[in-house]
């Protein structure tokens, strides 16, 4: 059912735009590729299109970069071509983001891989999670979702774009769980990506949706919904500025979706520290800052060794998380 | 009300931007007549070009229309010139389209599907234009409930498909629901027939699926043509290029019939052109086909599927522009492109951004009139394919099946699955299967069981929430209808003959 | 001998049914949030396809003409020619695989070698071109070629 999948459509995809001259490619060995482990237009075709055409714009490379795809277990089939194939590739960059470590947590990309088996780079950007209720609900904020779920786990039908052990799966899960419910006893539904679970919960099909922000910003500045929280450290400027995060309400939840890269584990330090100072270099500039954001993204900055340590870090806690909900033994 | 259409005219009109359609319909057409290769493409591509030539924001969009309908135009040609589809949609296009060119009329059948595109599309972007706002708010009434019972429709409907081997109609579309359960099950997570290959977690990729069925098994079967000369089906020189006038008017009600159901099914997110025009084919084989016509090269069973997967693309235009919910894979860049020009998708783009959603509206209109006058002439010229010879014909469809795998996955066992799947499917063609049960089988199938089980997870195991509203109650009803009246009828029928 | 093919086939119908209904059986759901779960589709399936493929043992439809002989040499030769344009596509690279996958078609299609060889060639690179330029697409060039760079 793939093709018919809006999975890999749940970011507005801007990513398609201004890749410049990246669109003329001649892929010969020796110009930098930027992979992206899914079809053409999803999210990490974004994160790919947004290294490629930073580092176009701001002149960091000298021959433009290329971007590929190569869909296939959520980023497994990509995954393991870089550690048999291209293990050494100075000139590849794989997108990766938190559902990345999610799937290494949970052995998805296979049991023999950990987060060691590849290079973190670094990450441009990022988005957070939120729960999302239409606009004539009864909840106000977190708190009175939270009561009705404990009272009754199961009176509140919440839908996302995962199945069960995605990262919108786990959003809702951590929610439940920082409130003391269980989330197995939840009524929780999968649809494929974000559109599809929007349109339901605009249909009034589910109650709670457990989306990302970014993807959110037709309806909220049309009204249709309201946000009861954001699953971010703290509040985030512009339209977003009125919402609570989940802590400041009293729920330990934060869901960062941050967008980053890997390269082969036998690329030598020489050229993963290039690649590091590259990204840096870029993160900096203030036009990159507006392409970010024009791509609803919000900034990240973590590069070389404190990305590395960062990436790992969450995968040893995803599978903490995953292992007490019972997905993995 | 109309300002923002009139607006968008008179935008769209200016030379530079009907340059744009132009070349937009063009480059379109040539994306979508190579299979694998789609609108997705042809936009992935041109939308950046677009940017930095620093076009303004409508301009852009309308480049982006003309390519969009120019593949929905050129997706039919490899489907009827060599029953290979073009994308989902076209799959229904090869039951009636090939057998058509098999009999010399390869012109008029690309002239008719261009006519019923044209019909198809125009009439859904008038229901865009005059309802849009309004359809939205019906569309997401549609729930996982809903989508189960016009599943359960649609397969009733496929009942009319059931014609000369009922049986091996079945198995095909059994084979094709097994073939749709491969890959993470999408309640659970489970990993079903996957057999530890990553490969196949996300399932089996529509594209390599019909690339492999319909393009790997005819290069096999055309060898066995050429090789066997006292059996070789030989196509019928190509006679008339143009369609007539009496076929176009034989196809009207049809054409209006399939217009207004592949609008309806466009606009609900999550369904596209292959239900459309599956359900559209299977209506008018039961409306019209008296005769049994449909399948060995009736006109009407062609311009049905066209017109309803072109109205289909036009609806999913309804909720990604009123809601800001993408229903397909190419609406879903568009609004990536909307979005990259800061403009929202939502209830106040046709009051607050009228050039733009006038303009684009009034692009898709001029897209279709552009890409009728460029298709019926051209009609002639493309059913010359045909005379072709095979040793050219041959190497030249292998190569573009290996390069619409390719450039979808970058990966050498999507190529090795699609060339087993197109021995699989050579097989199923000699033990006599038709491939279209397959896949719509394939295609209904997943959504029938993900819908299912999301409305049971929704009522808590409550199966009374399949038939609780009134739309799905309805759809229930035909459902049933579309299977019990051919029965009824035969038996009334026969029952009068006795009486006389 | 009218049948026989649908015999066999509804003799490995049954056989992938089986298949599919251990292999269902055999998947381990941690926990589904609706009742129906994982299992029971494919099981279904499973059965219903066996009932079909039985009923197509008893009412086969008549057997159509298999290939034999040098034909069935030939189709064998077409698939293990596409198998091998699959393996070398990325190591030798696009241009040389489809010259050389093109011309052996067109050979197998009775092209005569003259002409096999031209429209080989003339096709891989034209269609190169035409990806690449106009396109947008990217095709290997070949792992000899990037590894010597």
């Amino acid at each position: 059912m793939s093709t018919f999948s809006f999975a890999s459509l749940r970011r507005p995809l801007l990513a398609v735009a201004l890749a410049g001259a990246a669109s003329v490619s001649y892929a010969q060995g020796g110009k930098p590729e930027c992979l992206a482990p899914a079809k053409p237009g999803g999210g990490y075709d974004l994160t790919c299109r947004l290294a490629s055409n930073g580092l176009e714009q701001a002149k960091l490379l000298e021959s433009p970069m290329l971007v590929n795809y190569m869909p296939g277990g959520i980023g497994a089939v990509a995954f393991n071509h870089v550690n048999g194939v291209r293990k050494n590739d100075p000139d590849l960059i794989v997108a990766a983001s938190t559902g990345a470590a999610l799937n290494l947590a949970l052995g998805k990309f296979g049991r023999q891989y950990d987060a060691s088996n590849v290079r973190w780079v670094g990450a441009l950007g990022v988005d957070y999670g939120a729960v999302v209720v239409a606009a004539d609900a009864p909840w106000q904020n977190l708190e009175e979702l939270m009561a009705d779920l404990q009272s009754n786990p199961s009176s509140v039908v919440i839908g996302a774009g995962g199945t069960v052990g995605s990262q919108d799966w786990m959003k809702a899960a951590l929610m439940a769980k920082s409130g003391g419910v269980d989330p197995r006893s939840l009524r929780y539904v999968s649809f494929e990506g974000g559109g599809e679970s929007l349109a339901a919960l605009l249909g009034g099909h589910i109650q709670v949706f457990t989306g990302d922000l970014a993807e959110l910003k037709p309806q909220l500045d049309s009204g249709t919904i309201r946000v009861l929280a954001a699953l971010s450290d703290q509040r985030m400027d512009g339209v977003y500025a009125e919402i609570p995060t989940a802590k400041e309400q009293g729920y330990d939840v934060e869901w960062p979706i941050w967008r980053g890269y890997y390269m082969g584990p036998e690329v030598s330090d020489a050229e993963y520290n290039a690649w590091v100072e590259r990204l840096q270099k870029l993160d900096e500039q203030e036009k990159f800052a507006e392409m970010r954001e024009a791509r609803g993204l919000f900034p990240m900055s973590k590069f070389g060794s404190d990305f590395d340590s960062y990436v790992k870090s969450q995968v040893e806690e995803f599978r903490g998380l995953a292992k007490e909900v019972g997905l993995v033994k | 009300m109309w300002d923002f259409l009139f607006q968008g005219f008179a935008v769209a009109v200016s030379p530079l931007n009907i340059a744009l359609v132009m070349g937009g319909a063009l480059l379109g057409t040539l994306f979508g007549a190579l299979p694998g290769i789609g609108p997705i493409n042809g936009i992935a591509i041109l939308m950046p070009l677009a940017y930095t030539l620093g076009l303004p924001p409508e301009s852009a969009l309308i480049l982006l229309a003309g390519i969009y309908c120019g593949s929905e135009y050129g997706g039919r040609m490899s489907s009827i010139l060599l029953n290979v589809p073009g994308d989902a949609g076209a799959v229904m296009t090869t039951l009636d389209g090939y057998p058509l060119a098999q009999k010399g009329l390869a012109g008029p059948a690309l002239g008719m599907s261009a006519i019923a595109s044209f019909v198809g599309s125009t009439l859904a972007i008038i229901g865009l234009t005059l309802f849009a706002p309004l359809l939205a708010m019906v569309a997401v009434k549609f729930g996982p409930a809903e989508f189960f019972a016009l599943m359960i429709f649609a397969f009733a409907s496929m009942s009319a498909m059931m014609g000369k081997d009922p049986l091996k109609t079945l198995i095909g579309a059994v084979l094709g629901i097994i073939i749709a359960t491969v890959g993470v099950d999408s309640g659970t997570g489970v990993l079903r027939f996957t057999f530890d290959m990553p490969e196949l977690y996300d399932g089996i990729d529509f594209v390599v699926l019909i690339i492999g069925m319909f393009a790997i098994s005819e290069i096999l079967l055309m060898l066995e043509h050429s090789f066997d000369k006292s059996s070789d089906k030989q196509m019928a020189p190509i006679g008339r290029v143009m369609v007539s006038m009496k076929e176009v008017l034989s196809c009207k009600w049809s054409m209006l019939r399939s217009g207004v159901i592949g609008f309806v099914i466009g606009v609900l997110p999550g369904t596209g052109a292959s239900v459309a025009s599956a359900v559209a084919y299977t209506t008018e084989k039961r409306v019209v086909d008296k005769e049994d016509t449909f399948g060995t090269g009736d006109m009407r069973g062609l311009a049905a599927p066209e017109a309803a997967n072109n109205a289909a693309a036009a609806g999913s235009f309804v909720p990604m522009l009123t809601l800001g919910i993408p229903g397909s894979g190419t609406t879903a860049i568009l609004l990536g492109a909307l979005m990259l020009y800061n403009i929202q998708p939502g209830p106040m783009m046709f009051s607050e951004q009228p050039v733009i959603v006038g303009g684009l509206i009034a692009s898709l209109y001029l897209g279709n009139l552009v890409l009728l006058a460029l298709n019926l002439p051209l009609a002639g010229v493309f059913a010359r394919v045909l005379t072709v010879p095979k040793w050219v014909l041959v190497p030249c469809i292998a190569m573009l099946a290996f390069v619409g795998v390719f450039q979808l996955h970058s990966d050498l066992h999507a190529i090795y699955l699609m060339l087993g799947i197109g021995i699989f499917g050579y097989l199923l063609r000699k033990f006599g299967f038709s491939l279209a049960p397959i896949v719509l089988g394939f295609v209904l199938g997943g959504l029938m069981e993900q819908n299912l089980r999301r409305a049971l997870a929704i009522s808590g195991g409550e199966t009374g929430i399949l038939w609780e509203s009134a739309l799905s109650i309805g759809l229930w009803i035909a459902a049933i209808i579309v299977m019990v009246a051919p029965w009824l009828l035969g038996r009334l029928k026969s029952k009068s003959a006795a009486a006389q | 001998m009218s049948g026989a093919a649908d015999r066999v086939l509804s003799v490995l119908l049954l056989g992938l049914a089986a298949f599919i209904a251990v292999q269902a059986n055999q998947l381990d759901v941690p926990f589904s949030y609706d009742p129906v779960g994982p299992k029971a589709f494919p099981m279904l399936l499973s059965g219903i396809l066996g009932l079909l493929s039985v009923i197509l043992f008893f009412r086969p439809g008549p057997g159509g003409s298999w290939p034999r002989g040098p034909l069935l040499l030939r189709l064998i030769g077409v698939l293990v020619l596409l198998g091998l344009y699959a393996w070398f596509f990325t190591l030798a690279g696009y241009l040389i695989t489809t010259a050389i996958t093109a011309a052996v078609l067109a050979w197998l299609f009775n092209s005569g070698p003259v002409k096999a060889v031209i429209s080989g060639i003339l096709l891989s690179i034209g269609s190169y071109l035409l990806f690449t330029y106009a396109l947008g697409i990217t095709l290997p060039w070949g792992a000899w070629l990037t590894s010597a760079a």
